[in-house]
């Protein structure tokens, strides 16, 4: 029988767990990395089709996913099924909870989007008063963000934004089609900024674990892949009080395992990772772990269209390509109703219009369907939503999943914060839309509900006290020194980034500085 | 694959299907790890029955086998879908409003010629309650409005008529966002789910294809991935949870 002790666990193989098994192999350091889903193989798996041969027209199965708005009947197979896995909120407090689970995570599904966090959002206490700071400012993340961006390959532009931090770019130069630069114009006018989008390019358009992360550990000869492992508990032992493995169940037989470790790091992604320390009873004597919960709010937004651009005139200098609003509110000035800020995607088309955007039906829309053709502009709300200690979860051991593991109760809702800079946005990138000369079609204010965005965070925040936060400035528990954290679970405040390369950027600094401590024998 | 290759091939498959159920156990002593097929897979679970050279190699032919190139076509194209779920009435007027909604072009078929109306017949017979309430109750209030303003039910109305109950309704949207208002929710999203069964639709596919257009609403279909989730909903034991005692083992 095996009797091993693996040097360090991961569990978890997004992007925070392939990259800790980048660096820490890279240094000679031995992982056996778990996930609870299956190795994922994009020849097997995915085919492209059209609709018409689906079974359901490209719906889906009648609520097979109803709290993922963004499946459809050609994705529904790679998210989690809450029947398999269920969760539950109270009644009012609907919250997305977006999963998925094979090998890789979420990361060959992420926008790529690649935000640098500044220190308006590491130390935001100080600058607003709510929450808390985080116990690491942007000088201590900035040697670790050029790494990540040279990895994920970003574009973008140079901008000497102090909200937007640049960065280690591809550097897109490319001008702006003629209705870009009139919104870059029009938000000159009114104090807004206007900026190239940034985004990761990857390789072949992927900008994953699989394919830009965990390749390089497979090469070191040191990584252990183990997929269909979920891990039921982390392990302690009694007498050292450390962690010296876990107990995971195989996916497909329920045959339970026992793994012996060194050092344990959890990546699981923000909420699995909270769920597993909860049902293992560890790292909470602070009592904070499940919660400050936060995220980003989505769906706000408008849709407008360019008059030169209509019956197909558009074209390449006339309208097309993206960009980006970064946070421009409350820095320093403070704008009414609201703390923090929001960011935009804004896009700019060629192609059809979407139908929803006009009242219309029959020959009338497919009239005015011709005659918009190509003009589409848009703007959407990226907004910090605020970390309440309120917002929270808890275990649910009355519901269990199909591997008989206590599921989470959710208690999270958005407040007038969010309402008020889902407002400010949308009236202000309607009066830059029309101050462009854009016609303005549909303003709407309504926002998703909270996990949407797919960009959760918080609930095992950081922090420097071991009384109101679950891991230190390493990423490393206060309660057992051989257990680590690198998902967004230890964000401290969400900002308006998508949390992917900061997650990225902690978690290279948090596995060096491990690769260290194990070096000099202090774990 | 030309027809004698595929021929040749089915052959070889018949071939190795009966000899293998009539296996013989065999001698060998290092077993050669099994590789696919639901025949091998029997077999493979006694693994000294499968390590023959002989069965070895019929292992290999089958696992070399490729699957034919046979066309398959959509049901739609030769059969009708039986309408199921709303009543007399309700059908009736969704089927008028997607008359309305979406006429046949010139090019292109209609959602009457796509099947829209008895495709979302049986999408609604398996949608969750306050869905089908959602149209059960915007079909008769749709109804309810004609016969109040024009004395006649809503599958009778003319263009004009009809237009005059829906156009108040109307109104833009975006994202997952459509209008809050009972009504005006009901009329948005009929509205889009009849465009996309009929613009998803083989009979749409086709008229693409005759036209000499692209294929519409081509994705990236995701399939279950080993083997996929239903498996883990229908395995209830043992649960993780109730471990038993640890056993000792030899």
């Amino acid at each position: 029988m095996a009797d091993k002790k693996v040097d360090v666990l991961i569990i978890g193989s997004g992007h925070t767990g392939g990259l800790a098994a980048k660096i820490l192999t890279e240094k000679g350091i031995s992982c056996t990395m778990l996930d609870a889903g299956p190795m994922i193989n994009f020849e097997r798996d995915r085919t492209l089709k059209p609709a018409s041969q689906l079974p359901y027209r490209g719906f889906d199965a009648p609520g097979r996913h109803p709290h993922i708005f963004q499946s459809s009947e050609f994705s529904a197979n790679q998210w989690v099924d809450e029947k398999v896995i269920p969760y539950n909120y109270p009644v009012g407090q609907q919250y997305n909870w977006v999963r998925i689970r094979s090998v890789g995570g979420r990361s060959p599904f992420w926008g790529r989007q690649s935000f640098r966090h500044s220190d308006y959002e590491f130390k935001s206490k100080d600058h607003d008063g709510f929450g808390e700071n985080w116990p690491i400012s942007y000088k201590d993340l900035a040697p670790f963000y050029p790494r990540v961006e040279g990895l994920f390959r970003v574009s973008g532009h140079t901008d000497g934004l102090p909200q937007y931090p640049d960065g280690n770019f591809i550097e897109d130069n490319a001008p702006w089609s003629g209705a870009m630069q009139r919104f870059v114009d029009a938000g000159k006018k009114m104090g807004v900024p206007v900026t190239k989008a940034r985004s990761a390019r990857g390789v072949g358009g992927l900008a994953a674990s699989i394919n830009l992360f965990i390749p390089d550990a497979v090469a070191t000869g040191k990584l252990t892949t183990i997929p269909n492992a979920i891990v039921r508990q982390i392990t302690v032992d009694k007498n050292t009080g450390k962690t010296d493995g876990v107990i995971f169940i195989d996916r497909h037989s329920h045959r339970e395992m026992t793994l012996k470790a060194r050092v344990v790091i959890v990546a699981a992604g923000t909420l699995e990772t909270t769920r597993l320390l909860m049902i293992s009873s560890i790292a909470n004597s602070s009592g904070v772990l499940g919660h400050y919960l936060c995220d980003q709010i989505y769906g706000a937004g408008i849709a407008a269209s360019v008059p030169e651009a209509r019956g197909g005139k558009g074209g390449r200098n006339v309208t097309g390509g993206g960009a980006l609003i970064p946070r421009f509110r409350n820095l320093e000035t403070k704008t009414p109703g609201y703390l923090r800020g929001y960011a935009v995607n804004v896009s700019s088309g060629n192609g059809p219009m979407d139908a929803r955007w006009f009242p219309e039906y029959g020959p009338t829309l497919d009239k005015k369907l011709e005659e918009y053709n190509g003009s589409g502009f848009t703007t959407n709300i990226m907004g910090e939503t605020l970390g309440h200690y309120e917002n929270h979860v808890v275990l649910n051991k009355q519901v269990v999943d199909a591997w008989g593991m206590p599921t989470l109760t959710i208690s999270t809702k958005y407040g007038d914060n969010e309402v008020n800079m889902a407002k400010d946005m949308v009236d202000t990138t309607a009066a830059m839309a029309e101050a462009a000369g854009f016609e303005v079609l549909v303003k709407n204010y309504e926002f998703n509900p909270p996990g949407y965005s797919i960009h959760e965070q918080g609930t095992a925040r950081m922090g420097d006290s071991p009384k109101t936060s679950v891991v230190n400035k390493w990423n490393q528990s206060h309660d057992i020194k051989n257990l680590f954290i690198t998902d967004a679970s230890v964000f401290v405040s969400a900002g308006w980034q998508n949390p992917t390369v900061t997650m990225c950027a902690l978690a290279i600094r948090a596995s060096e500085y491990l690769a260290e401590e194990m070096r000099k024998g202090n774990v | 694959m030309k027809r004698r290759d595929f021929v040749k091939g089915f052959a070889v498959a018949t071939a190795t299907a009966t000899a293998l159920g009539q296996q013989a156990p065999p001698q060998a002593k290092n077993p050669v790890p099994a590789t696919g097929t639901v025949d091998q897979g029997a077999q493979a679970v006694a693994p000294n029955t499968a390590s023959s050279p002989a069965a070895t190699t019929r292992m290999q032919q089958v696992a070399e086998f490729r699957t034919p190139n046979i066309p398959v076509t959509a049901p739609d194209i030769v059969a009708t879908t039986d309408v199921r779920y709303f009543t007399a009435a309700r059908y009736a007027t969704l089927v008028q409003l997607c008359a309305i909604m979406m006429p046949v072009s010139s090019d292109y078929p209609g959602a009457i010629q796509a099947g829209a109306p008895e495709f979302l017949d049986f999408l609604l017979g398996g949608s969750p309650t306050d869905r089908q309430a959602m149209y059960n109750e915007g079909l008769d209030r749709l109804n309810a409005d004609t016969v109040k303003k024009f004395s006649v039910a809503f599958a009778k109305a003319d263009a004009k008529q009809a237009d005059a109950v829906i156009r108040p309704y109307l109104k833009g949207w975006i994202n997952d966002h459509p209008p809050k208002e009972k009504h005006e929710r009901f009329i948005a999203l009929v509205h889009r789910e009849i465009r996309t069964a009929t613009m998803n639709s083989p009979a749409w596919a086709a008229a693409a294809e005759a036209s000499g257009e692209r294929t519409p609403g081509v994705g990236l279909y995701w399939a279950p991935i080993d083997p996929g989730i239903e498996t883990w909903v229908s395995h209830g034991t043992p649960k993780a949870s109730a471990p038993v005692a640890r056993q000792a083992h030899s």
